[in-house]
């Protein structure tokens, strides 16, 4: 049970390691609402 | 034979709920503090770190901290790995008089929150399958060495002396180190006009902020590890730092900026109960006062300094937690009475100048490993796979980028 708990966590791991990022589906900056930034108030 | 006392088992089963509801406050901290295009990836390093270290610290986390020493009170063993032999019966060696899987699970939400509270000093830039790898391997070579150096009974700092009541230097001060290596590895945010924040929502850090102040009792009054006296005292130092802190800082800012900053008196109390986190049951409610106090001046400065540097520590997790749990460790140095905790020492103003070395052995071992640790996965995972965002996507906003999702529609 033990080694079965870890491996069910390494297959895990392996699928962060191989899943797509932005790169795949990467958006158009247009679609984002954006602010100029402000000075901090702390 | 240890026996479990219902009334110490019941104080630690709700303590544990209130410290894991610090991790999702903390993400209501950090999401106020960005711009509206990253505050769901900001939330998300924390609440991912949710699932993902309560998963690792049953697997291997809670051994290699806690687990039988391994003979240089470096590392605990893979004695409890998985938590075989972790059962509803208490420990022989922690918390005697509760069920060692509620130990177990009290530790975990301290593990849980540690690599959180480091994300926001690379937030709104880092790629989230780095982040993910980063914290596994943070947790795992970081977290949990040094726990068991300064809470097992085996570990070298314990045996030293070091007195860490709730985690300053296990929580707060090896994160804030990290923190400040993780913003000078992965560089300052593109795009941004001097001083480099934008806080989006104001009033979603200050709930955020109440729900850490809350939370917190748990997290410092849970580590007398009983329903005792002790758990009152850790209660009442930890809401007076806070409080002392939050005004304190606010009063400085006064001075300082010509307003009382919300946003100050938000990030004052959490500076308040991270000073307070190592003396909290090592010290009286007036010791408590004076910690508050001093952590108020001493994280504003460090903000400020930030602020003029060319470090991009986005959101100050050095300046507080790593300055503020190194304040408390050493504040704990000076003002600890046996008086107040038995099993503790006293402090140099109650006759011991000694332990205030220990302490600063305490801060100074602590700090080098975390960074040098940190320094050396961050490097790793780089390799792996970039930690930094590509431009373009840092301009875009890492919410629609990173996640395919957007906080708000307008």
């Amino acid at each position: 049970m033990v080694i079965a708990a870890l491996a069910s966590f390494g297959i895990l791991i392996v699928a962060w390691i191989l899943a797509p990022d932005e790169g795949s589906r990467r958006p158009q900056a247009s679609t984002v609402p954006t602010r100029e930034p402000v000075p901090a108030t702390t | 034979m240890p026996q479990i006392d219902t009334g110490d088992t019941a104080w630690l089963l709700m303590s544990t709920a209130l410290v894991m509801l610090m991790t999702p406050g903390l993400a209501l901290f950090y999401g106020g503090l960005v711009r509206r295009k990253n505050v769901l990836s900001t939330i998300m390093h924390s609440f991912f770190i949710l699932g993902l270290v309560s998963v690792t610290w049953v697997l291997w986390g809670y051994t290699l901290a806690f687990g039988p020493d391994t003979g240089l009170g470096l590392i605990g063993g893979l004695d409890w790995l998985a938590l075989e032999g972790v059962t509803g019966e208490p420990s022989d060696t922690y918390a005697t008089t509760i069920p060692h899987l509620l130990f177990m699970a009290f530790q975990m939400m301290f593990a849980i929150i540690t690599p959180a509270l480091i994300s926001g000093a690379f937030a709104e830039r880092k790629r989230f399958k780095a982040f993910v790898l980063f914290a596994v391997a943070w947790s795992t070579l970081v977290y949990a060495p040094i726990a068991h150096w300064v809470w097992s009974p085996d570990g070298w700092l314990f045996t030293l002396g070091v007195l860490d009541f709730a985690g300053g230097t296990v929580v707060h001060l090896s994160s804030g180190i990290a923190a400040l290596v993780a913003a000078l590895f992965i560089g300052r945010r593109s795009g941004l006009i001097e001083p480099a924040t934008e806080p989006h929502d104001v009033p979603m850090t200050v709930l955020g902020a109440g729900l850490l102040w809350f939370g917190w009792f748990g997290f410092n009054a849970g580590s007398a590890l009983g329903a005792n006296g002790l758990a009152a005292t850790a209660f009442v130092t930890t809401n007076t730092a806070a409080a002392m802190a939050a005004i304190t800082w606010v009063t400085i800012s006064w001075l300082h900026r010509g307003t009382p900053s919300v946003l100050g008196a938000a990030i004052g109390a959490v500076a308040g109960l991270v000073a307070i986190t190592p003396a909290a049951g090592f010290v009286t409610p007036a010791a408590s006062v004076l910690i508050g106090l001093g952590v108020g001046v001493v994280c504003y400065g460090a903000a400020q300094l930030r602020l003029r540097s060319r470090v991009d520590d986005a959101l100050d997790v050095f300046a507080v937690h790593g300055v503020g749990g190194a304040f408390g460790a050493l504040a704990t140095g000076v003002l600890a009475t046996s008086a107040v905790n038995a099993a503790g020492f006293d402090g140099l103003l109650n006759g011991n100048p000694g332990q205030v070395v220990v302490q600063a052995v305490g801060v100074v071992a602590v700090g080098l490993y975390s960074a040098t640790a940190t320094g050396a996965i961050l490097f790793v995972v780089n390799l792996v796979t970039p930690i930094r965002v590509a431009g373009d996507v840092e301009e875009t906003g890492l919410d629609l980028a990173q996640h395919g999702e957007v906080a708000y529609q307008s």
